[in-house]
């Protein structure tokens, strides 16, 4: 029992940790990706559309990955060149991407909603011997796709990389004060680009997850909102790479349990579905009180 | 990191000439909507032709039968002002925040608590006069959309907690709560997909021009829009609100009631919603069913967006999104033609009403050569 919904946990998680820390880089540098949902749709269309035709699961992933760069790429142009609020943006760009993959199902493939591309090749899953029958620790490490070690390690990297490198400092003091970066000779317009086509290339990576890795088929709703709660994920970790992963967990767990308890009957699963929502308000309105505190003070 | 919060509109409002008369006022005003709406519609109808055109059919014939079935006969123009009803309330609701400066996006999770709650008070109606009945039900649901907006508002006026990202969240919170709270205790008997009981008829609001849908919600939301008009034209705190959206911290130092002007905004554009989604519940589905509203919350955004809070704008927006919705459901069914193109449309008229285009700078800097030379 515990080792299924631990299992299944983590394999919630993943589509969520790319999302939401794509997202997170996003933020870092100033800019609040309400997109990230639309970059998931399009990740996992065209990487199930891709490994239909090829039969390959590399080429869906890297066709899904191109996609979601390109997404994320445009969606950013709106937002830094056009100055659109990004709020309005990102919800258009959501409503915008899922009419047009909608439409195209309909129009082009003829089916309504699901699309099961022939020959599709699903992620492999890593048996790895001798761990694989330990109690608990088997179904943590074992079976597993690529994407799931690949999340695991974004993780550290991502931490390395805001902390020590060029790139990761100019980001976030694009995101810290835009003004001030500029005035450096930062071309901070360029720098919200950048983190706008990793946070759309993760966030896809997110999509293909779901459609090459969970279910190995296409379905327009497959997302379920998953963008949003990456949103609530990052604004929870606010931002840093490893808590915003940790709350990726949490609420991957939350969705476990909530399938479990749910087959099981008793527990209503459309209340647990506003657990990471409220978090993300209880956790806005802690940090926001703290701050509002501090500032008084200083006043005074 | 700090959480930022969102000072400003999201766009400008439309700019009036104070010194101007009242006719070539509203002329003016006129224009610049038409001039800030139009760049979008436009841009949209040209995207949304690419997508026809790359799938085979022919934009300009499906936007001409687009335009018949919205406007083509009485019963079309009918179904086009039932469309019109919902987004002209979530519409007003959206402007009226944003007026104060207040950006909501919850204004979806007040019409769908609102729409909830007149759903399960109006079916308790049986056997009470009309009038009252309606009376009651509709309060209900302006509360309820008032709630929705209760803690965000709070938060925000007390402690400048970013009201977007709070009011996005209750909307999700929202429809978790609405689910649970059909399937636990508000379903019809012998329903298979969850929605409520039919609201009492003495509760429903009488249709104008029987058979149509359009109803006397219509009406109200006119009546709202009028009110809205007066209040941002004629009131104090409607002075305030023009003020604070325009310059907050302006209106700090000169003693504005900054914190009950974003308050009120917040809660307004709410209670506005509420009743938005209890006229919607009375009026055209007579229950609560899953999939209440079909993102009326975010195009009445869009709406607000591209009409710059003006009044009249607002409501040629809603009638051209309820042109949209209303020809889209039925053109699918005589071509092949799927009904996301709607979205597709609306989408891109949300993302270009926020964007602003500017004149390339040798363009502009021309211009004000000549300017000068004039002068």
């Amino acid at each position: 029992m515990i080792d299924a919904i631990l299992a299944s946990a983590l394999t919630l998680s993943v589509p969520l940790v790319f999302a939401a820390l794509g997202g997170a880089i996003h933020r870092q540098a100033g800019v609040v990706n309400i997109g990230l949902e639309a970059h998931m749709i399009t990740g996992a269309f065209i990487g199930a559309l891709l490994s239909g035709w090829t039969g390959s699961w590399i080429v869906g992933t890297i066709a899904g990955v191109v996609a979601g760069a390109i997404t994320g790429g445009i969606m950013s142009l709106l937002i830094t060149r056009l100055h659109g609020n990004e709020i309005i943006v990102g919800l258009g760009f959501n409503i915008v991407t899922f009419g047009v993959i909608g439409y195209l199902l309909r129009s082009v493939f003829g089916v309504s909603g699901t699309l099961q591309p022939e020959g599709l090749e699903r992620l492999p899953s890593l048996v790895i011997p001798g761990v694989a029958d330990v109690p608990v620790l088997g179904a943590i490490v074992s079976g597993k796709d690529p994407l799931f070690w690949l999340a695991i390690l974004a993780v550290p990297v991502l931490v390395w990389l805001f902390a020590h490198t060029r790139w990761g400092l100019r980001l976030r003091a694009t995101g810290a004060s835009e003004p001030a970066s500029a005035s450096l000779g930062l071309r901070t317009a360029g720098i919200r680009d950048g983190a706008g086509i990793i946070a759309g290339a993760l966030a896809a990576l997110g999509g293909v997850a779901l459609s090459l890795g969970t279910v190995g088929l296409f379905n327009e709703n497959m997302t379920a909102g998953r963008g949003y709660v990456a949103l609530a994920a990052f604004y929870f970790g606010r931002s840093r790479p490893l808590p915003t992963a940790l709350a990726c967990l949490l609420f991957g767990f939350f969705d476990a349990l909530q399938i479990r308890i749910q087959t099981s009957g008793g527990f209503s699963a459309d209340i647990v579905s506003t657990l990471p929502y409220v978090a993300v308000v209880v956790v806005l309105a802690i940090t926001g009180i703290r701050q509002y505190a501090r500032s008084s003070r200083k006043i005074a | 990191m700090s959480v930022t919060a969102t000072h400003t509109a999201p766009v400008e409002p439309e700019p009036t000439d104070p010194g101007a008369g009242r006719m070539t006022r509203l002329l003016e005003a006129v224009r610049n909507v038409a001039v800030h709406a139009g760049v979008p519609v436009l841009l949209a109808l040209v995207i949304g032709g690419i997508v026809l055109a790359a799938t085979g059919a022919n934009p300009f014939a499906v936007y001409g039968r687009l335009a018949t079935e919205a406007f083509g006969s009485p019963s079309r123009i009918n179904a086009t002002l039932a469309a019109t009803t919902p987004i002209l309330f979530t519409g007003i609701a959206a402007a009226f925040a944003y007026r104060a400066g207040a950006f909501t996006v919850g204004v979806e999770g007040s019409f769908v608590l609102g729409g909830l709650t007149a759903s399960v008070i109006g079916s308790q109606m049986g056997g009470v006069p009309g009038p009252i009945a309606i009376v009651v039900t509709l309060a209900a649901a302006v509360l309820a959309g008032g709630l929705v907006a209760l803690v965000p508002a709070l938060l925000r006026s007390l402690w400048n907690v970013d009201e977007v990202v709070t009011t996005l969240m209750f909307n999700f919170i929202v429809a978790g709560l609405a689910g649970w709270l059909v399937q636990s205790f508000f379903l019809a008997p012998g329903q298979a997909n969850s929605s409520t009981e039919y609201v009492a008829e003495s509760a429903e609001l009488p249709p104008l021009a029987p058979p149509g849908q359009t109803n006397v919600g219509l009406i109200v939301a006119l009546l709202v829009l009028v009110g809205y008009f007066l209040w941002m034209r004629y009131t104090t705190i409607g002075y305030e609100f023009r003020a604070v959206g325009s310059a907050p911290r302006f209106s700090t130092a000169q003693g504005l009631r900054v914190r009950t002007v974003i308050a009120t905004g917040l809660i307004g554009a709410g209670l506005i919603g509420g009743l938005g989604g209890g006229a919607h519940a009375l009026g055209v589905v007579h229950r609560y069913s899953e999939g209440f509203s079909a993102s009326f919350g975010f195009t009445g955004i869009a709406i607000a967006l591209l009409a710059r809070f003006n009044p009249i704008g607002i409501l040629v927006g809603a009638i051209l999104f309820g042109a949209l919705n209303a020809a889209g459901a039925t053109v699918q069914l005589f071509i092949n033609l799927p009904v996301q193109l709607i979205d597709i449309l609306e989408g891109t008229v949300m993302i270009f009403a926020v964007a602003t285009f500017v004149l390339p700078r040798f363009l502009t800097r021309r211009r004000r050569l000549q300017r000068g030379g004039a002068a």
